[in-house]
């Protein structure tokens, strides 16, 4: 078994307890005022000693937005994937372990939302609830829940064939025991590895959101929503695009870092294409 | 209180010079050479057209190019006084109740036909039968009947007296005249009597235009037009940069300065556009209190937010009539900022700091919208109020703020172009066709229905003026700006100076031609 | 046989699935396409009349029985704000799109397979670190960002390719191709990423299993092994991946085409979205839906051809 101690896994780790850090402390010591300050005076001011990341189109601090930023991304993408958990562990367990016409139920339904453009999944959800916080994570959660489900049935269906499964059906034992007792236990790692994964594409996915004006509501600062506010200021003012553009990109690196090496650790022969 | 320091500070650095009436003010320009004839321009449109059918659409931007294709009945000036177009003389009965048209004659459609009374009667029964689907058919709701007299003479005869009428009738909808018959092909092939006969669109990308020979006011000195849609306006911008394109309309509100310092473009800018407010939903509580609709008056620096959302590219405004309109009440001012005001409001009110919170629904359509709102968001905040913001798409607006009146507080602009009844009438009567804000003052009420019914023009002014002024006391909405009109050519477009109608809004290209 | 005629009934069914879904969405959503057209000159009065006019007010089951009706009969029906027919809206779309997904899937295999096999053989060693380093930045940024930063480079920066708009194939062939290659870059990059890592462990897995040890012991070259044996063994995975991504790039299309102004199926899907156009949304989810599908058949049946160890179940 591998070991989180080689540099890919150190690198990953420490990008992602950095963001971790950031998304937890900056909200306590730095007031939420300080990133929606407007001054018109000081608009699209590039990055130097008295505005350290720059300013964006009203004059706002890009990097307290950026650090403020890290707190509302990712506490939009962990929501999201818990959710997305919530949703698709139970279907997947369900139709891995009955199979038959369950399974093909679950199936057909997880198949309709697959074939079914995720964007528009979310787009169609943060429309019919209206756009905010707890919507957009709504949304997210449940386009990446069938990715989910489809993992765990294939896993569920894998542990379920395993002898010493057979043998606990065999002695009686009742289904809801043998899925708490073998199943649940088998499936984590995969799960936990698809889980962290997924963290780093809900951060994608928010900002996407946003990016359609779909997402984060202003002035809250989210890394999304920069980068869509920043999109007609590229060319004369490009850092406001490139500061949130490089935060979102080391997350996403991170945790896909730590996702790679998690995998190789718990589970070597998992491969996952999501 | 820093903040509102910094705010302030830049305060002063607004205003600029004020250009009153349509008077187009230009950054480079060379126009008293001869019209050459001859070449197609590219024009980088900022809209994607929607149904082509003048009668049926209720877009402006649609209506922006096909204003080259169709002509109306009559027409303004700049001092929006009603001029005859296609309609050679109007006259109006001492009672007010009948209307006669006299056509101009050998006007010629692009089918080939010439234009008679039949046509006018036919494009008037179209607009106004419920089946079509028209924007304004309302304009035709006390007409009781249509009478052709001769080849070219129409009488309209109007159940009660609609002052507004002639008026309505000068906008490029109501007024628009087509060839008898040809409803059915207008929203794919519309044709017009207009200066350029529509060619083809390929839907999202172009459609193209070309000269209409027989024009009644005489050739076009284009060939032809190619409306390129390109909906980012950096993209546009970057189109005019390479000579992709030879004019765009709707510059970044942020790069005009830049681009009238560039000798390489001229820019034509005119002002005014479009006219904001803010809304408050008066079904609403507290919104339904003037003091606090007062308050929020108060906390608005509407030369820091013309700064600020516009870029400079507006005036600030207490009235949304036309400036150079004699309805235009000029005696009115903008509140100016002061918190201890809005607070002491607040409080009388029954609202301490922190005791009030809603939520503000800006459309992403406007984005200069979205940035205001963020602003005014900061000064509600400072005056102790909290704000949450919700941005809506278009069509989420649409529905919710302007058709359910689902809001507390929002924002909107329209054009100016409109005729006074239709302005104020619609929007401040309580049974408005446009009153999504549910304002509801009796007051009010019997002097918009006054100004309806009176035809002396001197009398109907000075009503609209009291309108205005008490639209302002109660502060039934927050008028906050007039919006210049931008837009940059290629230094080889010729006759800029002539694009803009005196209306502000309408842009036609007869006048328009290429250097070579 | 019979499978095929099993998947194809299956994909039937969804597909219906898909159309019920989709217009209980829309019917959902907020709003409706009268009060779009109209605009804010749309008065309580006019949007009754206009809502009456488009069959708006019909019950639902009505309105969607018409649209099945319409579609077997070959009807796509007229967009309700643009007032053209659909089928001819689409086959123009369609082809945009199509030329832009199949464009980065090219760039996607190309840039993918070479980078996922230096990542294997050169395994640990500084060319795999390379090699995973590019495909990690390529997931680590959204497509649009990726849209952006070649805007800004290629073409205001070095002023190579055009930053927007569509032209067609039958204008101006090499045109045509030169506005389609920064959306297809953005929109591959992403897939690009996820191959390389495919193409990678695939490799790994073929290189360590016996035949391949029993090819080193008989003394055939390197390279001979790799491109001989492990990569067709390799391949198969792949290929799978990609077409499946085919079906995923189409729906995640709407973004980059929005970015580059690129009037293709993604922004046709959004128009009618926004617009609240009913036909519209119907065809675009439905016709991308069974691109989706069929793809992920076709890959199905490739799989099988390529390894047909895998049986069909």
């Amino acid at each position: 078994m591998k070991s989180l101690l080689n540099p890919k896994g150190l690198i990953g780790l420490s990008l992602v307890t950095l963001f971790a850090l950031m998304a937890i402390v900056a909200p306590i010591f730095i007031p939420e005022a300080l990133s929606t300050k407007i001054n018109v005076t000081a608009r699209l001011m590039p990055p130097s000693f008295e505005h350290f990341f720059g300013t964006d189109q009203l004059g706002r601090e890009l990097f307290y937005r950026v650090l403020l930023g890290a707190h509302t991304s990712l506490l939009i993408a962990v929501s999201a994937v818990t959710i997305s958990i919530l949703l698709g562990l139970p279907i997947g367990v369900l139709s891995g372990y009955f199979r038959g016409w369950v399974d093909h139920g679950l199936m057909r339904l997880v198949d309709t939302l697959l074939s079914f453009p995720a964007i528009l999944l979310a787009l169609a959800i943060s429309a019919i609830l209206g756009p905010n916080l707890q919507n957009t994570v709504l949304a997210i959660g449940i386009a990446f829940a069938p990715y989910l489900a489809r993992i765990v049935r294939g896993e569920t269906l894998k542990v379920s064939r395993l002898p010493y499964v057979e043998a606990a059906r065999s002695q009686g034992a009742s289904d809801l025991r043998i899925i708490r007792r073998h199943i649940l236990p088998n499936i984590m790692a995969p799960v936990i590895v698809q889980a962290t994964i997924s963290v780093a594409f809900a951060i994608l996915a928010e900002a996407g959101l946003s990016f359609l004006g779909l997402g984060t509501q202003p002035p809250t600062p989210s890394w999304g929503l920069m980068i869509q506010a920043s999109r007609d200021y590229l060319d004369v003012a490009a850092w406001t695009a490139l500061v949130p553009g490089i935060a979102v990109a080391l997350a996403v690196l991170g945790l896909n870092m730590l996702g790679d090496v998690l995998r190789e650790m718990l589970d070597p022969t998992f491969v996952s294409d999501a | 209180m820093k903040r509102r320091q910094f705010i302030k500070k830049s305060g002063t650095v607004a205003g600029g010079a004020l250009i009153l009436g349509s008077i187009p003010t230009f950054g480079t320009l060379a126009q008293s050479e001869t019209p050459t004839r001859g070449g197609t321009l590219i024009w980088g449109h900022s809209e994607t057209t929607q149904n082509l059918d003048m009668h049926q659409t209720g877009t402006a931007s649609t209506g922006r190019l096909l204003q080259n294709v169709h002509d109306s009945i009559l027409t303004v000036d700049s001092n929006f006084a009603i001029q005859p177009s296609l309609a050679e003389s109007f006259e109006q009965s001492e009672d007010g109740l009948t209307y006669t048209f006299v056509m101009r004659p050998n006007v010629k459609f692009h089918n080939g036909k010439t234009l008679t009374a039949a046509d006018v009667k036919y494009s008037f029964e179209r607009v106004k039968n419920p089946e079509t689907g028209a924007v304004n058919f309302e304009v035709f709701n006390d007409v009781e009947e249509i009478n052709i007299l001769n080849d070219l003479t129409l009488q309209v005869k109007m159940s009660r007296v609609n002052a507004p009428f002639l008026g309505r009738l000068a906008e490029n909808g109501a007024g628009v005249i087509m060839p008898e018959g040809s409803g059915e092909i207008q929203g794919t092939t519309p044709i017009g009597a207009g200066p350029f006969k529509f060619v083809s669109r390929e839907f999202g990308n172009e459609v193209k235009l070309v000269r209409f020979d027989d024009y009644w006011q005489g050739p076009a000195h284009l060939d032809g037009i190619i409306s390129r849609e390109v909906t980012e306006p950096t993209v546009r911008l970057t189109g005019l940069r390479t000579g992709e394109m030879h004019l765009i309309n709707d510059i970044p509100l942020d790069r005009v300065e830049t681009l009238k310092k560039d000798s390489n473009f001229q820019t034509l800018t005119w002002f005014p556009l479009s006219w904001a407010f803010l809304n408050f939903n008066h079904k609403r509580a507290p919104f339904n209190d003037p003091r606090v609709r007062l308050a929020f008056d108060h906390m608005i620096d509407k030369e820091v937010l013309v700064q600020g959302a516009l870029w400079g590219q507006g005036e600030v405004t207490a009235s949304p009539s036309f400036p150079s309109s004699p309805s235009m009440n000029t005696k009115l001012r903008a509140r100016p900022q002061d918190f201890d005001k809005a607070r002491s409001l607040l409080k009388e009110a029954g609202f301490g700091p922190g005791d009030l919170q809603f939520t503000f629904k800006v459309t992403t359509n406007y984005p200069w919208h979205v940035e205001a709102t963020q602003i005014m968001q900061e000064w509600f905040r400072t005056a102790g109020v909290k704000v949450n913001v919700q941005q809506l798409t278009w069509s989420d607006w649409l529905s919710q703020c302007w058709v359910d009146r689902d809001y507390e507080v929002t924002m909107m602009n329209f054009f100016t172009l409109w005729e006074p009844d239709f302005l104020y009438y619609s929007l401040w009567h309580s049974t408005g066709a446009f009153n999504y804000r549910n304002v509801n003052d009796p007051e009010l009420d019997k002097m918009l229905q006054k100004a309806r019914v009176t035809v002396d023009k001197n009398e109907r002014a000075a009503t609209y003026h009291a309108i205005q002024r008490r639209v302002h006391d109660q502060s039934h909405d927050v008028v906050l700006w007039f919006r210049n009109g931008t837009v940059a050519a290629q230094n080889n477009v010729g006759g800029l100076d002539k694009l803009v109608h005196p209306n502000g809004s309408n842009l036609n290209f007869r006048n328009v031609w290429l250097k070579t | 046989m019979r499978y095929l005629l099993n998947r194809i009934a299956l994909l039937i069914l969804t597909l219906l699935l898909i159309s019920v879904v989709t217009f209980v969405i829309t019917n959902i959503l907020p709003g409706n396409v009268a009060t779009m057209i109209l605009g804010t000159r749309g008065s309580p009065e006019t949007l009754a009349a206009l809502e009456q006019k488009l069959g708006l007010n019909d019950p639902l089951l009505t309105q969607y029985g018409r649209w099945i009706w319409g579609m077997v009969q070959g009807d796509w029906g007229t967009s309700l704000r643009f007032k053209e027919p659909i089928s001819q809206l689409m086959g123009q779309k369609m082809l945009a799109s199509g030329i832009v997904v199949v464009m980065s899937l090219l760039i996607a295999l190309v840039l993918a397979i070479p980078l996922g096999i230096i990542g294997a053989v050169k395994q640990n060693r500084w060319q795999d670190t390379l090699s995973s380093g590019t495909a990690l930045l390529g997931i680590s940024l959204p497509d649009f960002f990726w849209g952006i930063v070649l805007i800004l480079l290629f073409s205001r920066g070095l002023g190579w390719l055009p930053s927007s708009g569509f032209v067609s194939p039958t204008e101006d062939f090499w045109l045509a191709l030169k506005h389609a290659l920064l959306p297809a870059i953005a929109l591959g990059l992403s897939l690009m990423a996820h191959l390389t890592r495919m193409t990678r462990s695939a490799m790994l897995e073929v290189i360590s299993q016996d035949f391949i040890r029993v090819c080193r012991a008989k003394g055939l070259g390197e390279g001979s092994i790799i491109f001989r044996h492990a990569l067709r063994n390799a391949v198969a995975p792949v290929v799978t991946v990609a077409g499946l991504q085919l079906g995923y790039l189409f729906g995640s299309i709407i973004v980059v085409e929005s970015l580059f102004n690129f009037t293709g199926m993604g922004w046709l899907t959004y128009q009618g979205l926004l617009n609240r156009d009913m036909p519209l949304i119907q065809a675009t989810v439905f016709v991308i839906a069974a691109v989706f599908m069929l793809s992920n058949l076709i890959v199905d049946l490739i799989y099988t051809v390529l390894d047909p160890r895998i049986g069909l179940e």
